[in-house]
């Protein structure tokens, strides 16, 4: 363990008074020792005066500003803001992660085939019937129609929170239309123009082909008997907030940006209006809610969707990715049920644990939240960006005696969780480097036969002092979030096998450094990395 | 004894200007089961379009369809020949503890909440506590149909099909979808799995063969007292051979004959007829 060089910047870092000082924080341990993972970022970092960061950070906000990338803050469009100071995760630690992940999306899948199907596990007593058939989103016109390949969470996005042992828990589910990725593509091509030296010192695994995985997934969705299958990204509009990364995604897989009128559907085939006459469309990547989908069976208002939509998806002719009616698998109360949706599919222990919750709906534990409400977080069941939430320990009694009555005349709507204390990673606030919390959201892309996992993901960061709350719609900022490469050549590891006199630090340091990987490079690691599972297994 | 039936049912609507990109889902194909069997069933549309058929979410039939070229009159004519089935008896095997199990609550939960048509009401609430003293479930279900029976005077024109039973309750007028959601929010708030059925009637209790008769558009429920059985609390019969099922769910909003959206003029619904027909 190297010794923390005196640093302006880190002054103070590990005040004992600073709030929630039990979170875990990422860089630094208890005893101010620099945690593997960061040791090089610290070294480069640590030395630099106060000016060169202020500028470095300038260059970030101008290069945002540049490019356009806003997200809208309460009906206001700003830039979002990037922090400085990267978040970095070890390969060892991305590869439980993403087990994890791989893990639960495979569960969700069985578990979304099995809803709208035959509802087995609701037969065998696994799970309440209530429990399904309460859920806001629960489609009963989604009950019959099975995508060509099987699958229904094309993209997903767990959300990540580290709790006081630095152990990753699943905060909550995106299954429906999961949005973000732009940003991690942004914030690494930025941060790439800003610290071109730090990504000298570090081997980073890339996340600029996330568009590739993406349009395979999409052609794979496919029905087999379209050879070419045409995607197309369905956008509410301009207005819409993510509208950018509609518009990035389209771009980058080279497929049509659509809005709803572009399309429509006859005898239950779905046909782009084109300057070239009709095109039929195969797959649509849609970045609108169910609801909207369809004027037929849904909201007859809808004018973002598509009339027909979902009776050509049911006769085969049109995937939907994701499929409709997702939001069953991420509801707040089928979360909790997590560990036996899991066992029930797989046979397997969940490898990514839930965070601790209560739920309301049930009496006992309903009388444990009424009684503890001014320590918990409590969460309305649906609704996302952070909405509704409330914090126990920050409310007005006039708040929780509302609260209470909210939760008694409709308990089906609330969970409650103790207050997680997320990890801490230094941020630039004004010139100094101080601990916020954050929380991670990996992307995973399923293409059917192989569920990639976007090395890395959104980290959000709560910009305000103690703030626990990470949404962008909440004031919120973001990190790029760096996985480190594996050390992965068999010659690198034998030269690491003891025995050879001083290696060990050899070896620590070749991993952290070279270049960033080209594509192919990565994805043979990944293979590697793979061939190396299925023999663990 | 059982008839067998032949039902012509011709619905659809006239626009005032031409019509395009009309899609349509119509919920007219009877369907068998151990009191019914469907001998033969089509839906045509005037003009002619290409049916998709598929089964939905409760077990419906459903075909759908969609037209392009200008329009101003859309006919669909569901025909039909069923075997229908003797007079349903009343299921006593449930007891009112049998019906407050966990595992009934759970398997029947679509069937004991509240829709919109079929909304909580404390006034109703406190009938059916009146009307179940005492007696069985199964008597619960005639008593709540008699109950509806006597107090709701059958009136075509008060009620639409967006009414509610609360609607149909305060006007103390309605046509059979009020008296079915009218009955449901009594045996539901009794604690009783109940569904709302759509068919037709033929509306002659001792209808000749080879006599067609203007039969009607129907609906009448179901109640789970140990198994499910039907009561018709329009006009207080118990289901038989007069009656043939269409489509179940928890209220009218599952099973709309038929719906859809179109771009054109304002639309006005046809003379809906349905011609029934004793064959045996």
């Amino acid at each position: 363990m190297t010794a923390p060089r005196p640093s302006k910047l880190f002054d103070g870092y590990l005040d004992p008074d600073r709030p929630h000082a039990d979170a875990y924080d990422e860089m630094f341990t208890r005893d101010e020792g620099v945690r593997s993972a960061y040791r090089a970022l610290h070294e480069s970092i640590a030395p630099s005066e106060v000016a060169d960061l202020n500028a470095r950070s300038e260059a970030l906000g101008r290069a945002f500003v540049d490019q356009g990338i806003t997200f809208s803050l309460s009906g206001q469009e700003r830039p979002f803001p990037l922090d400085l100071i990267p978040r970095i995760l070890t390969a060892s630690e991305w590869a439980k992660l993403e087990r994890g992940i791989v893990q639960r999306v495979r569960a969700m899948e069985m578990f979304l085939a099995d809803i709208y199907g035959d509802a087995q596990i609701v037969r065998d007593g696994v799970l309440p019937r209530r429990l399904i058939t309460s859920c806001e989103h629960f489609h009963r016109e989604a009950a019959g129609i099975n995508p060509p390949n099987g699958v229904r969470i094309h993209v997903s996005g767990v959300d990540l929170v580290r709790d006081v042992d630095g152990v990753f828990r699943v905060l909550e589910d995106n299954l429906r239309c999961p949005s973000g990725v732009s940003y991690v593509m942004e914030n690494r091509r930025t941060m790439a123009r800003v610290f071109p030296d730090l990504f000298a010192r570090h081997r980073v695994r890339a996340v600029g082909d996330y568009a590739v995985h993406l349009l395979r997934a999409l052609r794979n969705a496919a029905a087999p008997n379209a050879a070419d299958p045409n995607v197309v990204v369905l956008t509410p509009g301009v207005a819409n907030s993510a509208y950018f990364e509609h518009s990035l995604l389209a771009r980058q897989m080279g497929v049509e940006l659509v809005e709803g009128r572009d399309l429509f559907c006859r005898d239950n085939l779905v046909y782009l209006r084109t300057t070239e006459g009709e095109r039929q469309v195969d797959v649509i990547y849609r970045r609108i809610d169910d609801d909207f989908l369809d004027p037929v069976h849904l909201r007859a208002d809808s004018v973002l969707g598509v009339a027909g939509l979902l009776n050509a998806a049911r006769a085969g002719n049109v995937v939907i990715a994701n499929a409709m009616g997702n939001g069953v698998a991420d509801d707040k109360l089928v979360y909790t049920y997590m560990p036996e949706i899991v066992q029930y599919y797989l046979g397997e222990k969940p490898l990514l644990p839930n965070v601790d919750t209560f739920r309301c709906w049930l009496p006992d534990e309903r009388a444990y939240v009424l009684d503890h409400l001014e320590e918990l977080v409590v969460k309305p069941v649906e609704g996302s960006g952070g909405y509704g939430i409330v914090f126990g320990p920050y409310a007005t009694t006039r708040e929780l005696n509302s609260l209470r009555k909210r939760i008694r005349t409709n308990p089906r709507g609330w969970i409650a969780q103790p207050v997680v204390q997320l990890s801490t990673v230094p941020t630039k606030i004004g010139d100094r480097l101080v601990p916020r919390h954050v929380d991670l959201r990996p992307f995973a892309v399923n293409d059917g036969n192989f569920i990639f996992v976007l090395p890395g993901g959104l980290t959000r960061v709560a910009l305000p002092e103690g703030s626990l709350v990470v949404n962008s719609s909440q004031g919120g900022g973001s990190k790029d979030t760096w996985v480190l490469a594996p050390r992965s050549s068999t010659v690198e590891r034998e030269l690491a096998e003891p025995g050879l006199a001083g290696a060990e630090g050899l070896a620590a340091i070749a991993a952290e450094q070279g270049p960033e990987l080209s594509t192919a490079q990565q994805q043979q690691q990944q293979q590697q990395q793979l061939s190396q599972r299925t023999e663990e297994v | 004894m059982s008839w067998r039936v032949r039902v012509v049912h011709t619905t659809g609507y006239r626009y005032e200007a031409p019509v395009t990109q009309s899609y349509n889902e119509a919920r007219l194909t009877p369907r068998g089961d151990r009191r019914q069997n469907v001998v033969v069933s089509r839906v045509e549309t005037t003009p002619a379009t290409r049916a998709y058929r598929y089964t939905d979410y409760w077990g419906t039939e459903v075909t759908s369809f969609d037209l392009h070229a200008p329009h101003l009159e859309l006919k669909v004519v569901a025909s039909s020949v069923v075997e229908t089935g003797e007079e349903n008896e009343p299921n006593r095997s449930g007891s009112w503890p049998d019906l407050k199990s966990e595992a009934l609550l759970d398997r029947y939960t679509e069937f004991l909440d509240w829709t919109p048509y079929v909304p909580k009401d404390k006034e109703l609430a406190a009938v059916a506590r009146e009307l179940r003293k005492g007696v069985s479930p199964a008597d619960a279900v005639l008593a709540a149909c008699h109950w509806v029976h006597q107090q709701l005077k059958y009136q075509p024109g008060t009620t639409g099909v967006h009414s509610s039973a609360t609607d149909a309750w305060r006007a103390r007028e309605g046509v059979c979808q009020d008296f079915a959601h009218l009955t449901l929010v009594l045996l539901r708030a009794m604690g009783i799995p109940s569904r709302y059925v759509s068919g037709y009637l033929h509306t002659k209790p001792d209808g000749a063969v080879r006599e067609t008769v203007r039969g009607e558009s129907h609906a009448w429920i179901e109640a789970w007292t140990g198994g499910w059985w039907g009561y018709d609390p329009t006009n207080a019969i118990p289901v038989g051979p007069r009656h043939i099922w269409v489509a179940l769910g928890r209220d009218y909003g599952d099973v709309a004959p038929l719906k859809g959206t179109y771009s054109g003029g304002a639309a006005s619904a046809l003379d809906v007829t349905v011609e029934v027909t004793r064959l045996a």
